[in-house]
Parts: C-alpha cells; sequence; structure tokens
C-alpha cells in the first residue's frame, strides 16, 4: 500500500477548503460582503464581526469569503488560458522539424523574458483594471512556463517505442499528438496547473493591490490588502486576515502541485 | 514583486517562504511610485511638492481638468488681476484698473517691465491677444465667460481697455482664473508641452508619469520666489505620497488624500498640518440629458438615499464640510442648504417608486482618483438600499474619465470634484456634461451677473436654492484643504480657494 504524501494531503485540504469557502459564499456568508454600514466602521473583531469590519463597515469575513470566489475564478480562467494555448504549442515544439520547433520556442523565451507583472500593469493600461484583464493578461505570462515543461515531456514520449512504431505504421502526426503524446503529458499539465495556480492567485492580489486588477466593490483580498494600507497601525488585523488569506492559498497550491509532481513522478516517490 | 516569483515551479523549500513573504511582498508594492528629489541644485532652496492626478497636456487652453492650473497659474502664467487669500481681486499684471459708470469698459494699467520666460516684453498687446485668443483658439467650456467681451484694444504698451457687451460681475473675476492667463503671442506654438508666461517660476521639464520641475525666473518682474527650484511629483496611491513625505522624498504633501492616515503626522514635531476649507464641491453628478433624470422624483430620491454625514466620515475620516449646494462657505452668497434634502431612506424608496427608477441600472463612472472610488462605493451601497441597482465602472484619470463622462457625457452617475471658483453657472448648464438645462437657473444666473452687488448675492442664494432644490446633482461634501509640510516650511495658504497652488509664497523659516 502507497504511503500518504503529506504535501498532497495538506494541499489537498487546503484548497478544498478554499473551494468550498468559494462554493458557501455563493448561498452564505455572514453579512452582505458590499454592504456599506457607517455605524460599524472599523469594528473589532466581536461574535457580530469575526474578523471585524472595515473603513467603510463592511463585514471582513463576508469580504474574504466572496474574494476566494475572485481568486478561484481568476486562477481557474489565467490556468486555462496558459494551458489552451501553452500545452499545444510545447506539443507542436516537440513533434515540428527543428526551424518551426526554433521559432516557437525563441518567441517563446522571448515572452518568458517579459516580467509578469508588467505584461499584466501594462494590459491593464490599455484595456481598462479588471478581474478579466487580470486574468487574460496572466494567462499569457503563464503560457511559456506551461509551453516548456509540455514540450520537455513530449519530447521524450516522441522517443517511446510505441510512438517510433506509430510513426513507421504512416500515422499521421495530429493523430499521434492526440492519441500518444497528450495523454502521457497530463501529469505534467496537472502539476503546472497547480503551481500556475499559486503564481495566479499571488499576481491577481498584486495586480489588485496596484489597482490593475479587480475593480471595487467586488471582494479581493489584493485589493483589501490596499485598502488597509491607511490602517497598517491603527488596525492591522485589516491587512493581516487578507494577507493571511493570500499566504495560505499559495502555499495550498504549491503543495498540492509538489505533492502532485511527487505523485506522478515514480523515481521521487522511490526516493521518499 | 520579482518576475522570477511568477514563473516556473516552487521547490517544496521555498513554499513556506513564499506564502509567507506574499503580504511583504505586496506591501512593498506600493513605495516604489517616486524618486528622490535630491538630486536638484541648491540645497535648501529646492523643494518637492506631493500632489495626485497628473495632468494630462500643460496646455489649459485646450485640455479641461484641474490640475494644469493647479501646476501653472500664478506660478509660470499670471493674469492681469489675481485673488488673494481672502478671496479679494488684487492687482497682478495690471498695477490699478478703473471702470466705467456704465460697468461696461474696463481700462488696465499694466506693469512696464514684466517680461515673458522667452524674453519678450509683456505689453498691452499681449493682453489683447490673449483676451481674443480665448475667444478664437480655446476649446474648453470655460472659455464661455469671455463671450461677453466686445473688444479688447492697447491704448498704449501699459494701457488696456476691455469693452463688454453688457454689465458682468463675473468677468473681471473670471479673469482671475485661467482664462485670465496672459500669453506672448510668439510662445503659444507649443503650449502643452512648454509653456511660456511671465510668472515667477519658468517651466524647466516634464518627466510624463513623475514629475513637473519649476526654476525662479531670474528675471521676474516683481518679488522673486524664495525657491529656485520646485518639483511637482505626482503620486496615484495616497499612501505612498504620505510615505514620500515620512521618508523626505518630498518636503509637502498638497492635498491629503489618505485622511485616516493623518494621525501619522499630527503627533509629530517635524510636520505642519494644515486644515482649512476649498472649493472643491464632490459633486455626485447626473447626467440629465438621460430620460431617467428628466423625472424630479428620481433626482430627489438619490438625493434623500444619501446619508451624507456617513459617507463623509466613511470616506473621508469626516474632514470636509457638508454643503447642499454648488457654493463654498467662503462666497458671498453661501447659506446652509443641507436640509432641502435630508437623508430619508424611506422618503427616497417611494420617490423612486414612483418615478419608476425603483430596480433600473445606473452607470456609476468613477475617475481613478482615491475619494472618488471611496465615495463611490459608500454611493452604491446607499442607493441599492434605496432600491437602485448601480454598477461602478472604473475611468483611468485624466485621460478616459475627460473623454468619456466630461466631453462624451456618456455615463449616468459620477464623482468629481469642482474646484473651480465661483463654478455654478459653469457646472449647471446645458453643454456642461452635467446636461442640465434650466431657464430659471440661467435667469437667475443672468440677473446676478448684470446686477449689482445686493443683486448679485440675492440672485446667486436663488440660484443656489434652485440647483438644490431641483436635485440637479447631488453635493457630496465639500473637500478639506489638507496640507501636511515640513515643520520650517512657511507660506502654505490656510483656504485653498483659487485654481493654483500658489508656490511664489513658500519659504522656509
Amino acid at each position: 500500500m502507497r504511503r500518504l504524501n503529506p504535501s498532497l494531503v495538506a494541499g489537498g485540504l487546503i484548497v478544498g477548503l478554499i473551494v468550498v469557502m468559494a462554493l458557501v459564499s455563493f448561498v452564505w456568508t455572514p453579512y452582505d460582503a458590499t454592504l456599506v454600514d457607517p455605524v460599524n466602521r472599523l469594528a473589532q473583531p466581536s461574535w457580530d464581526h469575526w474578523f471585524g469590519t472595515d473603513k467603510f463597515g463592511r463585514d471582513v469575513l463576508s469580504q474574504i469569503m466572496v474574494g476566494s470566489r475572485t481568486t478561484l475564478f481568476v486562477g481557474v480562467v489565467a490556468v486555462g488560458v496558459a494551458a489552451v494555448i501553452g500545452v499545444p504549442l510545447g506539443i507542436l515544439a516537440a513533434m515540428a522539424r527543428r526551424w518551426p520547433a526554433e521559432i516557437i520556442m525563441r518567441t517563446n523565451d522571448l515572452l518568458l523574458a517579459f516580467p509578469a507583472l508588467l505584461l499584466a500593469i501594462m494590459f491593464g493600461a490599455v484595456f481598462g483594471a479588471s478581474t478579466m484583464t487580470a486574468m487574460i493578461a496572466i494567462g499569457i505570462a503563464s503560457v511559456p512556463s506551461f509551453a516548456r515543461v509540455i514540450r520537455s515531456g513530449a519530447l521524450q514520449v516522441m522517443r517511446t517505442e510505441y510512438v517510433l512504431a506509430a510513426r513507421a505504421a504512416g500515422r499521421q502526426p495530429f493523430p499521434i499528438a492526440i492519441r500518444h503524446v497528450l495523454p502521457n503529458v497530463t501529469s505534467l499539465i496537472t502539476v503546472q496547473a497547480s503551481v500556475s495556480f499559486a503564481i495566479a492567485v499571488l499576481a491577481e492580489a498584486a495586480l489588485s493591490f496596484l489597482g490593475y486588477g479587480t475593480p471595487p466593490p467586488t471582494p479581493s483580498w489584493g485589493r483589501m490588502l490596499q485598502e488597509s494600507q491607511e490602517f497598517l497601525f491603527s488596525a492591522p488585523r485589516l491587512a493581516i486576515f487578507p494577507g493571511v488569506a493570500i499566504a495560505i492559498a499559495v502555499l495550498g497550491f504549491n503543495l498540492l502541485g509538489d505533492g502532485l509532481r511527487d505523485r506522478f513522478d515514480p523515481k521521487l516517490e522511490d526516493r521518499r | 514583486m520579482k518576475s522570477s516569483l511568477i514563473r516556473g515551479t516552487l521547490p517544496t523549500r521555498t513554499v513556506a517562504l513564499v506564502a509567507s513573504a506574499a503580504l511583504l511582498a505586496l506591501t512593498a508594492c506600493s513605495a516604489g511610485s517616486s524618486t528622490s528629489p535630491g538630486s536638484s541644485p541648491g540645497g535648501d532652496q529646492s523643494l518637492s511638492v506631493g500632489l495626485v492626478a497628473e495632468p494630462a497636456s500643460l496646455d489649459f487652453t485646450t485640455t479641461d481638468g484641474a490640475a494644469i492650473p493647479q501646476a501653472l497659474l500664478g506660478n509660470v502664467y499670471e493674469s492681469l488681476v489675481k485673488q488673494d487669500e481672502s478671496g479679494k481681486i488684487v492687482p497682478s499684471l495690471a498695477k490699478s484698473w478703473t471702470v466705467s459708470p456704465d460697468r461696461k469698459t474696463y481700462t488696465f494699467d499694466l506693469v512696464d517691465n514684466a517680461k515673458f520666460s522667452n524674453d519678450k516684453p509683456f505689453t498691452a498687446a499681449d493682453a489683447v491677444f490673449s483676451i481674443n485668443r480665448v475667444k478664437s483658439a480655446w476649446t474648453v467650456s470655460l472659455k464661455s465667460a469671455m463671450d461677453v467681451v466686445q473688444e479688447a484694444k492697447a491704448l498704449s504698451p501699459t494701457q488696456l481697455q476691455v469693452t463688454l457687451t453688457k454689465p458682468s460681475n463675473g468677468w473681471l473675476f473670471r479673469m482671475t482664473t485661467r482664462i485670465g492667463a496672459m500669453f506672448s503671442e510668439t510662445g503659444v506654438s507649443a503650449l502643452a508641452t512648454t509653456p511660456v508666461g511671465t510668472g515667477p517660476f519658468t517651466f524647466a521639464k516634464w518627466n510624463r508619469g513623475d514629475s513637473i520641475v519649476f526654476e525662479r525666473n531670474e528675471n521676474y518682474w516683481g518679488t522673486k520666489p524664495f525657491f529656485n527650484q520646485i518639483t511637482l511629483k505626482y503620486f496615484k496611491d495616497p499612501t505612498a505620497l504620505n510615505n514620500a513625505l515620512l521618508t523626505g522624498t518630498i518636503n509637502v504633501i498638497g492635498t491629503v488624500q489618505a485622511p485616516e492616515a493623518l494621525s501619522q503626522f499630527t503627533g509629530n514635531d517635524k510636520y505642519q498640518v494644515i486644515e482649512g476649507t476649498t472649493n472643491g464641491e464632490v459633486l455626485l453628478s447626473f447626467n440629465n440629458a438621460l430620460p431617467i433624470f428628466s423625472d424630479i422624483r428620481t433626482r430627489q430620491g438619490i438625493r434623500q438615499a444619501i446619508d451624507h454625514r456617513a459617507l463623509l466620515d466613511t470616506c473621508f475620516a469626516g474632514r470636509g464640510k457638508l454643503i447642499g449646494s454648488m457654493v463654498p462657505p467662503t462666497d458671498p452668497w453661501s447659506e446652509d442648504l443641507t436640509n432641502v434634502a435630508p437623508y430619508d431612506l424611506a422618503k427616497a424608496k417611494s420617490l423612486l417608486q414612483a418615478s419608476g427608477a425603483a430596480g433600473k441600472t445606473l452607470r456609476l463612472r468613477l475617475p481613478t482618483l482615491p475619494y472618488a472610488i471611496s465615495c463611490g462605493q459608500v454611493v452604491k451601497s446607499q442607493l441599492e438600499q434605496a432600491g437602485l441597482k448601480v454598477v461602478i465602472d472604473q475611468q483611468e484619470f485624466p485621460a478616459q474619465w475627460l473623454t468619456t463622462v466630461f466631453k462624451n457625457a456618456d455615463y449616468d452617475l459620477s464623482i468629481i470634484a469642482h474646484v473651480e471658483p465661483r463654478d455654478l453657472g459653469a457646472v449647471f448648464n446645458a453643454k456642461y456634461y452635467t446636461r442640465y438645462d434650466d431657464p430659471t437657473l440661467q435667469q437667475y444666473l443672468a440677473a446676478a451677473d448684470a446686477g449689482d452687488e445686493a443683486a448679485q448675492i440675492d440672485n446667486m442664494k436663488k440660484a443656489a436654492r434652485r440647483i438644490s432644490e431641483q436635485a440637479a446633482g447631488d453635493w457630496l461634501f465639500l473637500l478639506p484643504n489638507l496640507i501636511v509640510a515640513d515643520k520650517n516650511l512657511k507660506g502654505l495658504p490656510q483656504n485653498a480657494i483659487t485654481e493654483n497652488f500658489d508656490l511664489t509664497r513658500l519659504a522656509r523659516s
């Protein structure tokens, strides 16, 4: 019987908790997360408001719950964009002849040299700050890492005997890619998606913090941090709660990614 | 935030480090919007002033927005007359002036030793050129204040005569604002990037996205300013602005945008905090051309749905003053109109129901200015409690907001501070972005402009009450003049009642 992988279990639990919190927030939150309540502004944590309230009197716990939706939504779409573009590019680069492959990978390197946040800020400046802009920018910035990882996996698959046999039998490249290569790089896609998810969470928070991400009043952990700056000395909890939420989410997705990598890689599994 | 954190896989050992660094890394992102002013020569003779909302252009003849006159008027450009801190009209490039008995002809005696920064002497011909150019070449809506001028004539190099089509109380006052700025005929070819004026400072350079630098005009005809170089540094993030003063990057916060954090300075011996009043009416504007706003019950319902005291406490830490119309307390016709539309949620709901607006969706297009974003969230929440649906749409300020909201009037609701002095008539008319077409209001304004002082005050009071009772917009509050500066700096204004930030009187004690 296989030993339980602690990273996988911890990561899975944390991510599961965030997903449950986001799902619950669709049907229940302690208060309306965007309801301004001047009478209760800057309230300390209490039984009424477990995490207290912000300068608008909004319940911080409710905002954290609804903010998890933004976090997951951004992660899913950004990773989706990156995977949909990056995976085919990686497989194509592995299967193509020398020059086309070189062009794909050098273009990939060019994009890799571009700082992701800078790209996202540029998108925000051109198309306006929004969750959608942030998601697409983060997704595009994650394409190179997907393409590179998938290419290396696909190259290994292309050298296997069953692929060589398929090619010798005259099978066309596209059916080979779909039938043989793609299924064999699925584990790589899963691991990369998990790691990219953590990166997307952090990037969205950074963009919202800088004013290029999710606009108000939609709750976002990054913007909660940004709005808490005025109160770092008088009400530091306003920074601590969303900060800890971001840290836990990033930790969870990274642990999950590490755990999945260990799970899918027999060599690493044996070493443990 | 390093790009290496964004890409690639993170080994297990670094996971905890990454997670715990998230908060610190994000917090660090706010500090990077400025550079040290230490490069300016002259040691103590230089000064750095922190402001928000960098201008989109330096040409206020074709570009709207308060940031341009704030920086240039009185500092680089001068007008014939100006306002002192009490609001009184006093000489500037005109040493004195007389008004004919029929109040239609003004004769100005001009100074004879003023020079533009392009070395051309200032004469009455330049004044004629400047006045005529407002009518012929300016494109901003404020130019209409010059419509009343029939003719401007140079009687001699130092004597100017201006004839009006009718008596106007407002014209001479308007000459203290940007439309009164004096230009050189040979200095208007590149106003957007190279302003040429007679002022105590000359324009040195504009580092877009960061700062504008002025240098002392060594050929200035009047009293030369104390500082030989002043840098206006622009910040988008109010906390970064506060931090810049705390770290010595700037010497003055020209307009505090994060009043909640003011306590950092109030108890600190290194700084002085000035709190006064301004002309900045923070207006929740309605697009009165839209059918939904044609029903007065909708407009009144919106006004009565907003708890102004709670809003001021929430989005500006209770600083500022509640006003019920477009008149600051420093104007002679100011009266308390806050009781015209008091907060009454039940009444607001019934008014919105009766007008059929309840349940409708309104776009609240906000400029990306800290106070507007904060207040917008409160307004949205309060209007939704009254039965409206409000969608917030941020518009990058100044460029995007000026185009979408101000120029094209493509909005339902917006929030912005109108800082021009005595701007009731300019803001509430059919051509302005408020699209407020009210013949009765125009009658009051015309009577105020034409009458004697008592008639002016009486009719301006009627005008102010009219727009309040008709709910032409909603006045959220009056911005306070909140300045924080190094303790040894003097000459800072207690009240900001003009369009410009006066740098000429600043000095170190």
